[in-house]
């Protein structure tokens, strides 16, 4: 399963990305998938390795964020 | 040509503004924020690029609270329009712009009122009283410009900022002439709203402003619609920056501001407001020692002013002295009211308006000593006019 965080606007999830990258965990920017976009779009960040720091992370800079889906989320 | 007429935009550009719009359009022109190509993620980078650009410029902590709009009047109007509901009173000060003045006046018919308060030129202690007793009890928003558009005369504003926050009231900056040539946080100064110009100052494209927020009360949008986000819900997204940004983004324009706030930085507010005041203080001085020409609101000083001169020649229309210029010696200025009509009533200047030459980065000595020769010239020759006008009358 992937390890996935949605987000509502594009600005959001770019500030989560630029933050991630200097913590030097890797993410990439998607389209959030059909599955999870409940009727709505947006944009999320696949994250592959350390996902529950990318998670703590996010949380802690207070990026609003829609959802943190993965193995490893908290 | 030489252009004097940076203060409605500046010319020329940086280069790199000049390239960041053409390899935007041509290598990078997706559509930002839409969809999920590689193409349109990279305009997005560079829309986001900018706002965080923008964000540490003027102050603020989170990219979010930057709003890109089509220029300084949209953002006034996006605030003055939704702070203010019926019953409410604005304080607005008496060197405003019409991005200002014309939204107040048009809202009266909703039910708002809004007072002037003088801005005394060189008496701050006097302009704060002014604007404290135009407070009323239900004075929600106090709306000040950093700069006059017409006389350069910079009113207190921190002082400003700060008995708003006694009394309670909102405050909004508008930046249109001080941004990119007096430094400002809206975090450390107190703003809850600054409305700059992307294309003044910040030496972005025309087609470019902000508006930053740095309050609770976030205004609702002039304009609702697609955002790329959120879609099935048929409400405007309440989150900045989408619930006041609607519709395609100048993704051009943007990325070209973001070269032109680099520029800034790089260089520094202060080290350009050094440059622009000097050369500003030797306009002033050229043109005080020619008989017939009537100066405004003092010798542009370090704290007082920014760098725009405003002035007249005695007995002659401002629009034929700017014409003038332009057909006798490829000299670009702006003359008239200058879209400020309440600031020309506190020099009694509205019948005539005034010619204005406002310098920029790029503006060097010579054409300064050069300007002051062509007035000099353009004196002689309506002295002899009149002259010969007077004789034909005679005759």
């Amino acid at each position: 399963m992937e390890n996935i965080i949605t987000f509502a606007s594009m600005t959001n999830a770019m500030r989560a990305k630029e933050a991630l990258n200097k913590s030097r965990i890797y993410s990439r920017l998607i389209r959030t998938p059909a599955r999870l976009r409940k009727g709505s779009c947006g944009y999320s960040l696949v994250v592959k390795s350390r996902f529950s720091q990318a998670c703590g992370l996010i949380k802690e800079l207070n990026i609003p964020y829609k959802e943190m889906i993965g193995d490893d989320a908290p | 040509m030489i252009y004097f007429d940076n203060g409605a935009t500046t010319f020329p550009k940086p280069q790199s503004v000049v390239r960041a719009v053409c390899d935007t359009t041509r290598f990078f022109g997706a559509n930002p924020g839409r969809s999920g190509h590689d193409m349109s993620l990279r305009a997005s980078k560079i829309i986001y690029d900018c706002r965080k650009n923008a964000a540490e410029f003027f102050g603020t902590d989170d990219p979010e609270n930057v709003v890109f709009t089509p220029n300084c009047t949209f953002a006034l109007n996006t605030v003055i329009k939704g702070v203010l509901k019926k019953g409410d009173h604005a304080v607005i000060s008496s060197l405003e712009h019409n991005a200002v003045a014309r939204p107040l006046e048009f809202l009266k018919k909703y039910g708002i009122s809004y007072s002037v308060a003088d801005v005394v030129c060189g008496d701050d202690e006097q302009t704060l009283n002014n604007f404290r007793n135009a407070i009323k009890s239900n004075t929600r928003l106090l709306v000040c410009t950093g700069a006059s558009n017409v006389f350069g005369i910079r009113p207190p504003v921190g002082r400003i900022a700060a008995m708003c926050k006694i009394y309670g009231i909102l405050f909004c900056l508008d930046a249109a002439q001080t941004a990119g040539v007096v430094p400002v946080s809206v975090k450390d100064d107190g703003i809850d709203y600054l409305c700059a110009a992307g294309h003044k100052g910040l030496y972005g494209p025309m087609g470019t402003g902000v508006l930053v927020v740095n309050s609770d009360v976030v205004p609702d949008g002039l304009v609702q619609g697609g955002t790329g986000s959120m879609s099935a819900d048929l409400n405007q997204p309440l989150a900045l920056p989408d619930r006041l940004e609607s519709g395609t983004p100048n993704l051009a324009g943007i990325a070209g501001l973001d070269e032109g706030i680099r520029f800034v930085r790089k260089r520094g507010e202060q080290r350009i407001f050094q440059k622009e005041i000097a050369l500003s203080q030797r306009l002033y001085d050229g043109l005080s020692r020619i008989d017939g020409v009537e100066l405004y609101a003092g010798r542009p000083g370090n704290n007082t002013h920014v760098p725009v001169v405003s002035f007249n020649i005695r007995g002659h229309d401002s629009e034929e002295i700017a014409a003038l210029l332009n057909d006798r010696f490829n000299i670009a200025v702006r003359a008239g009211l200058h879209c400020a009509p309440l600031a020309h009533r506190s020099f009694d200047t509205v019948q005539r308006g005034t010619v204005r030459a406002v310098v920029s980065v790029f503006t060097q000595a010579a054409q300064i000593d050069y300007f002051v020769v062509c007035i000099n010239k353009i004196i002689k020759l309506l002295s002899k006019k009149v002259a010969i006008d007077n004789k034909s009358v005679l005759k």
